[in-house]
């Protein structure tokens, strides 16, 4: 599905991603977890195309992306949400989620021709499931910035899975919710892995990366110094020794 | 005295409907782009000036002399994004300044160019004197201009708050990363912007120019600074402020011009920004907003 090949990115003479090698399988949720600065979401970033490489190479299902615009990526299957939640605050929930159907199926359906011909309610049935699959459904006609915290993180989730996308890109979905949310999270992930889509999620909290994920990749200082199950990520000496030496605070799930 | 205080409130705000409409233009540019157009006003000379030159050449009825300036407008709109706005999108906001500066006086060479006296006539919508109301007059330009900027904004409240297009606009001025990453195409969103504020600001000209009854180039600069005073006094980057600037704007110029002379007007209304900006920077309209 995503494959990383000695992907790079500097910034000036600070190596935020150096030589990464990344590959994630058709339906897999692979965990990408580091200290803070180790280059997670500088990669998030890459992928998405916000930042361009400085070398390397990223292919999407086979396909050469670097060159692509952001939107045309989109377009492609790749979403993300944000570490810091970035909703269309004077729009309302159910308008988040319909500026975001561009992917070229939805498009199509906006097209001149079936607008005549009734295309548009599939549109409309996609946001009702994924209003209810997000738990937002009576919060519909509110606006995304009245939503409490907890809501605004489903509903960047299902502005995401709005795109349709294929890869779904997870910025650190857990940052500040309670033990009930994380709960709450990784049975969702689990059903979004259910309907076919691969997930990169990036994550503090192990709580859930351990929980949820088939594969971890550990960053530090931008270069990749472990990958495994989580199990044996969990037993690994050097990233035992890059979260306890780097930044303590990190194991234990803060951010 | 109650009478001229009354006649000149109709003057204000009927200027201030054109004011307002050239604020709102300037508005949505610089609310999807945080950019200022300088161009804006010259774009909209150019589009008089297109009219005016079919104009002189055929002797073309009013509709089509108002459907060519509102063509010729999007299109110069569309040619100044596409030549200052786009390439340094991603840039320094002063490069994409300078540049529109530079637009400006291409556009009023060019106008010149094609049309090399300073100054054309331009038909009046209605040839009848003004129409008198009791003890005060109106020009039938007026009415049909007030009429219009309310219309304008109607449709655009509703193209905003309604349309698929108005609210990718909205969530593009509210979070433009997040906006790109949820597939919105910003280049096409950025031309289309431009296109409906110059069609607003094509309105507006058309409409003043109709009411002045001539086109000189000097329209370019004259609307730009309006445009930017209405929308610094309504409030950066608020579509309600710019409406509210734009009237405000229209009754300040219209009072100050009976109390103190028409030499005096445009001065009133600079000193009366810059105590604006000094007292109360964010404008007469604040609207809360984050991001």
């Amino acid at each position: 599905m995503l494959e990383l090949e000695r992907v790079s990115r500097h910034f000036g003479g600070v190596r935020a991603v150096d030589g990464l090698d990344l590959k994630v399988r058709d339906g897999e949720i692979v965990g990408l977890i580091g200290p803070n600065g180790s280059g997670k979401s500088t990669t998030v970033n890459l992928v998405t195309g916000l930042f361009s490489l400085t070398s390397g190479q990223i292919r999407f299902r086979g396909q050469d992306i670097a060159p692509l615009p952001t939107h045309m990526r989109l377009q492609g299957g790749i979403a993300r949400t944000f570490q810091n939640i970035r909703l269309f605050g004077q729009l309302t929930v159910w308008q988040n989620l319909w500026v975001a159907q561009n992917s070229p199926a939805d498009r199509a359906k906006r097209g001149f021709f079936s607008r005549w011909l009734g295309g548009q309610s599939g549109v409309r049935d996609e946001i009702v499931s994924l209003l209810e699959f997000s738990g937002l459904a009576h919060k519909q006609d509110e606006l995304a910035s009245n939503l409490a915290f907890g809501e605004q993180r489903r509903l960047e989730l299902a502005r995401a899975m709005a795109t349709k996308p294929k890869l779904l890109l997870l910025d650190e979905p857990a940052a500040g919710m309670n033990s009930e949310e994380i709960g709450q999270l990784r049975e969702r992930i689990l059903k979004l892995r259910e309907r076919g889509l691969t997930i990169l999620l990036v994550e503090h909290v192990m709580e859930l990366v351990m929980g949820v994920t088939d594969r971890i990749a550990v960053l530090n200082f931008g270069q990749k110094i472990a990958e495994g199950t989580p199990a044996e990520i969990q037993k690994d000496a050097a990233v035992r020794k890059a979260y306890l030496g780097g930044d303590a605070a990190a194991a234990e799930g803060g951010s | 005295m109650l009478v001229d205080l009354i006649q000149n409130t109709l003057d204000g705000l009927t200027a201030g409907a054109a004011y307002a409409l050239l604020a709102i233009g300037f508005t949505l540019i610089f609310g999807v782009l945080r950019r200022i157009n300088l161009s804006y006003g010259p774009a909209i000379m150019l589009g008089c000036y297109a009219a005016t030159w079919f104009h002189v050449q055929f002797q073309v009825g009013l509709l089509v002399l108002a459907a060519l300036t509102l063509a010729a407008t999007v299109l110069a709109g569309a040619y100044v994004e596409r030549l200052c706005f786009a390439p340094h999108r991603d840039r320094s906001a002063i490069a994409a300044m300078v540049a529109s500066f530079a637009i400006w006086m291409q556009l009023e060479e060019l106008a010149t160019l094609v049309l090399p006296n300073h100054l054309y006539a331009f038909p009046a919508l209605y040839e009848g004197g003004p129409l008198s109301l009791g003890p005060f007059t109106l020009r039938a330009e007026a009415l049909v201009m007030f009429a219009v900027t309310v219309l304008a904004c109607l449709a655009l409240q509703r193209l905003l708050y309604r349309s698929r297009f108005g609210l990718s606009v909205r969530a593009v001025i509210d979070q433009p990363v997040a906006a790109r990453l949820v597939g919105i195409n910003l280049p096409w969103v950025f031309v289309r912007v431009f296109a409906v504020a110059s069609a607003l600001g094509a309105v507006a000209g058309y409409l003043i120019v109709a009411s002045a009854g001539q086109v000189t180039p000097m329209l370019g600069m004259w609307s730009t600074l309006k445009g930017m005073l209405a929308m610094m006094l309504g409030g950066l980057g608020s579509l309600p402020g710019a409406i509210v600037g734009g009237l405000a704007l229209g009754l300040i110029e219209a009072h100050s011009q009976w109390f103190f002379g028409p030499q005096v007007r445009d001065l009133t209304a600079y000193f009366l920004l810059f105590a604006l900006l000094a007292l109360r920077p964010s404008g007469l309209w604040t609207t809360p907003r984050h991001g």
